[in-house]
């Protein structure tokens, strides 16, 4: 078979990260040295895998790479395969693109710290780990890219070691996280026990046949290691003090990236590996946890007083929608949920690039203690609200468009199947739209707008390079809410397409005809899959409308002496005081947590209740974990 | 036509703002009289403001005592051009009875230009409304001059 | 030629009709109508119907005064300006008097989250004024949003799924069908399962357009109009022009999801009383848009004049209760009256 030099290219993105790492060991002292080898590399993985668009996403070709060209012998997948399908290279573009800001943001947000070089170490580490799993074409490597990128995560979470609470962080994640990882490692040796291979096209093919019980045990161990990579309930405590201990740039990998993996991970398992999702069961499961995600998290986000616990939460209300989404099992759910996963990876990570930049100008993110930063950093505030815009579903930006599409898609579910629920899940998922606009607006009320406190009066903007890395965020969140038809045809639309086709990942694989010779009359045949569009939505047209009729106003107003305003001369000036009943004006700031009281109050049982039940104990969240591996572990048992 | 339109308006819609300088809360139940039904200063377009910044016309009832005295210029200082000050009752125009207090400051006159008093302790609401569409004219002068 | 044609018409959809003019004197004169007839409830004479009018003309001849503890002023000044604009450009995506601008351009869902832009320019304004006032005013006037947005969105929902399974698509979520379902079938009021839901609508009116008894945001009298307390002049009469709009807005929504199909009627008794040709089509159209236009005045007078005249302010956390138990089990209602393809 002609080897394309494309084909090399998965590797090389995956390659490029980890021989960075090294290097960056190497010659870490040098300043100048390391910054360049992290910038090169993730350039370079993020080139090779654009490079890949064209083959994958458009040509709809599959890339079997078998390492050392190990091809299969005997019917057995022995060696190690790399197979790049339109989902993969979808997730790989988005973790090679948030790595890439990221980086650009570490050059000068790390600044001041120690052990840069280590940093950058564990940085590529982690974004190799990650970029492996998504590129893996076998079980196993998969296991081993989880670990990496476990390790490299806490590691970095508790890189600010100085910090409060980052051990403590650090040590939950490690815990957790190693329960995860276990997990997949048992289910991986499950289900090799059951078809001696841990190829993932050959166990697709093998599998749907031979459920039986240790299956299923092994998927439901699977499920759970990729929900802990995911963080969603009932594991979200994790990623909240993760997130607030790990430097800025490394949440945008823990929530942009890591949280993806997981996602990619359960879309494998239940689309490819075990092929269950046309079951009602299991679209139950996905669905389920996605909307108590999603809701749970939001609300917790609302009570939270710290700007970056606040976005974590955030992240995972929001990796609630994805899965939501994808647990419909329709072609659009899971366009519009792969949609939603990588608008979250742009808002999210301009988000958390925000926070730091806060963190980094005035020390601290407490809500409490912040103000009118807007004053001082006005570069900062206008990112930050393209991103809280976007993430809250303004239109025109591209949280709206992929959440509108998410709630079509499941609204359309609803009616398809006949099935009520599905309405229950669209009325939380719009209204944890408007929770989070919510939050939102606390966040801008507490730490950009309001009053400016006196200790903070001599804080500046950041520096331009991380303005770069927040403006390239922003830039991709307004451009792909304004053109969501151009992000549909070309990236989401082939991987779910990849998604509805897996005998053509088999074949792929291990030569065409190899689905249907395994599996015979249930292998799944090759679909054409269709996208129901309900709503309407133009935001190009929309967006011109508005700035038309902003002309016009801004026109009229200036015309009519709108331009006529007046401003403080001198300080003292009694005028320009805010009004405080004619009395002079202190500070007074009205924000943090308790900012929307008038919600909270009416639901304080919910509220004392999730208070008391996130005690911050390592051990309770062990045993959460424990348990919903035991009810999933217990429901597959009886619905399978 | 726009300027004359603004002119016009500004004879038509003022909006009031109280300020209490130690009333002793006779002119303020007047003042608040003056919008019920039986008189209802609505139909000339006047209305509460709740803040300064909204208001036309400051209305301050009371003898300016000293502690108010700093509260009342700095909440009529708020009020953004063109604006006009009403004194109402005898009290921020001469102090009446408590004239000669060492706690009163007033009369009001001494710090700022006063538009319109009118006089009483308490004024009569017919006088009260009378006094106001007198401010409005002054008001309407006043933008007009700009 | 026709280029510029299209284009002068889109102009004018925006400037005219439905747009900006249009936009301002309806709504000020349907805020005219509200505070006359509230006047009249409780036996006043009450201010002219234009008085609206006269108070934006004051408001652009005063001056503007940027507070110096001002957090944005960017922000602060560029914020009435977007919210006028988005609620505008909002209207053209609603029917106004069977009559869309820009029709297949959103659907109701979208038009849900239109909805928010008004309110978040008015929040973010003031929020960068830097008042306390309008801190409290932003709390406030957020947890009046959360509260409007559930009994809205299954207001919606009711109405997609209702006009859906009717005319046979599943679900609709198009203002046009539900326009073309309600011209061929009456009115989606009439129907026994959506009257729950029309309900639910008319209480969300006065909580979305923030008046009695659900103004605990804007209470002039405890915090001072709350996010307003440090707007002057034209800024602050933009503020008001559309918080007159958003009246329009809602009530017009209200007729274009549950009161459509009006205008069919009109037509049969234009051509009964004995025109034709192009004389009834103009007259029709004006009747209607006058007919449809006094449905606005009436839904106006309903849920806000009255309901202003007879109500005292409610606390924010009331207004939360009412929406989240009332208004939205009235909509569930309807919700689920609909899924059974009542």
């Amino acid at each position: 078979m002609m080897t394309s030099l494309y084909q090399h290219f998965p590797i090389f993105s995956i390659m490029v990260l980890f021989l960075g790492a090294f290097l960056i060991v190497l010659f870490g002292n040098v300043k100048p040295l390391r910054h360049a080898i992290a910038l090169l590399a993730v350039t370079a993985s993020l080139g090779f895998l654009i490079a890949l668009v064209k083959p994958v996403m458009l040509n709809g070709e599959i890339i079997a790479y078998w390492m050392g060209a190990r091809a299969p012998a005997g019917g057995y997948a022995i060696g190690i395969a790399l197979e790049v399908d339109a989902l993969s290279l979808f997730f790989g573009l988005l973790i090679a693109t948030a790595v890439f800001v990221s980086c650009v943001y570490s050059i000068q947000y790390m600044r001041f710290d120690d052990n840069v070089g280590q940093y950058y170490t564990l940085f590529l580490m982690l974004a190799g780990g990650v970029m492996g799993l998504v590129l893996s074409g076998d079980l196993f490597n998969m296991f081993i890219m989880v670990e990496i990128l476990t390790f490299a995560a806490v590691a970095l979470t508790a890189f600010r070691n100085t910090a409060k609470g980052a051990l403590e962080a650090a040590f939950k994640y490690l815990v957790v996280g190693c329960m995860g990882s276990t997990c997949i490692l048992t289910g991986t040796i499950m289900l090799y026990a059951q078809a001696h291979t841990l190829n993932f096209a050959q166990l697709s093919a093998f599998i749907p046949g031979h459920m039986n019980t240790a299956t299923v045990v092994a998927f439901a161990l699977l499920y759970i290691g990729f929900s802990t990579k995911a963080f969603i309930v009932p594991f979200h405590p994790l990623a909240a003090d993760a997130h607030g201990a790990a430097p800025a740039s490394i949440s945008v990998l823990i929530s942009g990236v890591l949280t993806k993996s997981g996602i990619y991970g359960i879309i494998r398992l239940s689309y490819f590996l075990f092929q269950t999702m046309n079951l009602g069961t299991m679209q139950f499961i996905l669905v389920f946890m996605g909307s108590v995600s999603m809701f749970v998290c939001v609300t917790m986000a609302l009570a939270q007083h710290d700007f970056k616990r606040l976005l974590a939460f955030h992240s995972i209300s929001q990796i609630g929608y994805v899965l939501t989404a994808v647990g419909l099992c329709t072609a659009m759910g899971v366009s519009s949920g792969l949609y939603h996963a990588m608008n979250h990876t742009l808002f999210k990570g301009l988000l958390f690039l925000a926070a730091g930049a806060v963190l980094q100008q005035t020390g601290t993110t407490d809500l409490g203690k912040l103000g009118g930063l807007s004053k001082k950093m006005p570069w900062t505030t206008a990112l930050f609200l393209v991103g809280a815009f976007s993430i809250s579903g303004i239109p025109p930006f591209n949280g709206f468009a992929s959440k509108w599409m998410v709630y079509q898609s499941i609204y359309y579910k609803a009616v398809e199947s006949g099935n009520i629920g599905f309405v229950f899940v669209t009325i939380i998922a719009l209204v944890t739209s408007v929770l989070t606009l919510a939050s939102f607006v606390k966040v801008s009320q507490s730490v950009f707008f309001g009053r400016l406190p006196k200790e903070y009066e001599n804080v500046t903007e950041v520096p331009w390079g991380m303005r770069l890395a927040m403006s390239l965020f922003a830039i991709l969140c307004v451009l792909t809410g304004l053109f969501p038809n151009v992000v549909t045809t070309y990236l989401t639309q082939p991987a779910a397409n990849a998604v509805f086709n897996v005998a053509n990942y088999i074949n792929a694989m291990l030569g065409s005809g190899y689905a249907e010779s395994v599996m015979g009359a249930a292998a799944p045949a090759a679909q054409a899959v269709t996208y129901v569009e309900v709503g309407l939505w133009q935001p190009v047209s929309w967006l011109l409308l508005l700035i038309i009729a902003l002309l016009a106003v801004t026109i009229v107003a200036i015309a009519g002496k709108y331009d006529s305003v007046s401003e403080s001369a001198a300080p003292a000036d009694s005028k320009y005081d805010l009004f405080f009943g004619g009395e002079e004006s202190v500070y007074s700031q009205v924000g943090g947590e308790d900012l929307f009281w008038g919600f909270k109050h009416n639901w304080r049982g919910y509220f004392n209740f999730m208070h008391e039940l996130h005690s911050g104990i390592v051990n309770d969240y062990a045993l959460w974990a424990v348990v919903a591996l035991a009810l999933v572990t217990l429901y597959m048992l009886i619905v399978f | 036509m726009f300027k004359k339109l603004i002119a016009e308006s500004m004879g038509k819609s003022p909006w009031l703002f109280h300020i209490n300088a130690g009333s002793c809360n006779g002119c303020d139940i007047e003042l608040v009289s003056v919008l019920t039904p039986r008189y209802d200063a609505e139909r000339l377009g006047f209305k509460l403001a709740g803040s300064p910044r909204h208001a036309d016309i400051v209305v301050v009832t009371g003898p300016v005592t000293t502690q108010s005295l700093p509260r009342v210029l700095r909440a009529i200082s708020q009020v953004p051009e063109p604006r006009c000050i009403v004194t109402m009752g005898s009290c921020p125009q001469s102090g009446n009875v408590f004239k000669g207090s060492y706690s009163v400051a007033g009369p009001l006159s001494k710090y700022v230009h006063v538009d319109v008093d009118v006089a009483g302790c308490a004024p009569k609401p017919q006088a009260v409304i009378d006094g106001l569409a007198l401010a409005t004219k002054i008001l309407k002068e006043k933008r007009e001059a700009k | 030629m026709s280029i510029v044609m299209s284009a002068l018409q889109y102009l004018g959809y925006i400037l005219i009709f439905p747009g900006f003019l249009f936009c301002f004197l309806a709504g000020l004169l349907l805020c005219g109508i509200d505070r006359k007839l509230v006047a009249k409830m409780q036996k006043r004479v009450g201010p002219p119907i234009l008085q609206p009018f006269y108070d934006f003309f004051k408001l652009c001849g005063k001056e503007t005064i940027i507070p110096a503890a001002a957090s944005s002023k960017t922000v602060f000044l560029m914020a009435p300006l977007v919210g006028l604009a988005s609620l505008v450009v909002l209207q053209l995506f609603i029917p106004v008097f069977n009559f869309t601008a820009f029709s297949g351009m959103a659907d109701i869902i979208v038009i849900l989250y239109l909805l928010l832009i008004p309110a978040l320019a008015n929040i973010l304004g003031g929020a960068a004024s830097g008042s306390p006032y309008a801190g409290v005013g932003l709390s406030r006037e957020m947890v009046t949003i959360i509260a409007c947005e559930l009994p809205l969105v299954l207001v919606l929902l009711s109405v997609g799924k209702a006009v859906g399974s009717a005319t046979g698509e599943g679900l609709t979520f198009s203002f046009s069908s539900i326009m073309a379902y309600q011209a061929a079938h009456g009115s989606l009021i009439l129907k026994a399962s959506m009257i729950p839901a029309a309900v639910a609508m008319l209480m969300v009116i006065p909580g979305e357009t923030g008046s009695h008894p659900f103004d605990a945001a804007e209470a002039e009298t405890e915090i001072c109009e709350g996010l307003l307390a440090e707007y002057s002049g034209p800024p602050l009469g933009i503020f008001k022009l559309s918080h007159a709009i958003k009246m329009l807005t809602m009530t017009s929504l209200f007729v274009a999801l549950f009161l459509g199909g009006i205008g069919g009627g009109i037509e049969s008794l234009v051509a009964l009383a004995g025109l034709s040709g192009a004389a009834a089509g103009g007259v029709s159209v004006l009747l209607e848009a006058i007919v449809l236009f006094l449905l606005c005045v009436v839904l106006t007078v309903v849920c806000i004049s009255f309901v202003h005249a007879v109500t005292a302010r409610l606390k924010i956390e009331q207004i939360f209760k009412f929406y989240w138990t009332v208004a939205s089990g009235l909509a569930l209602i309807s919700l689920v009256l609909a899924w059974y393809g009542l």
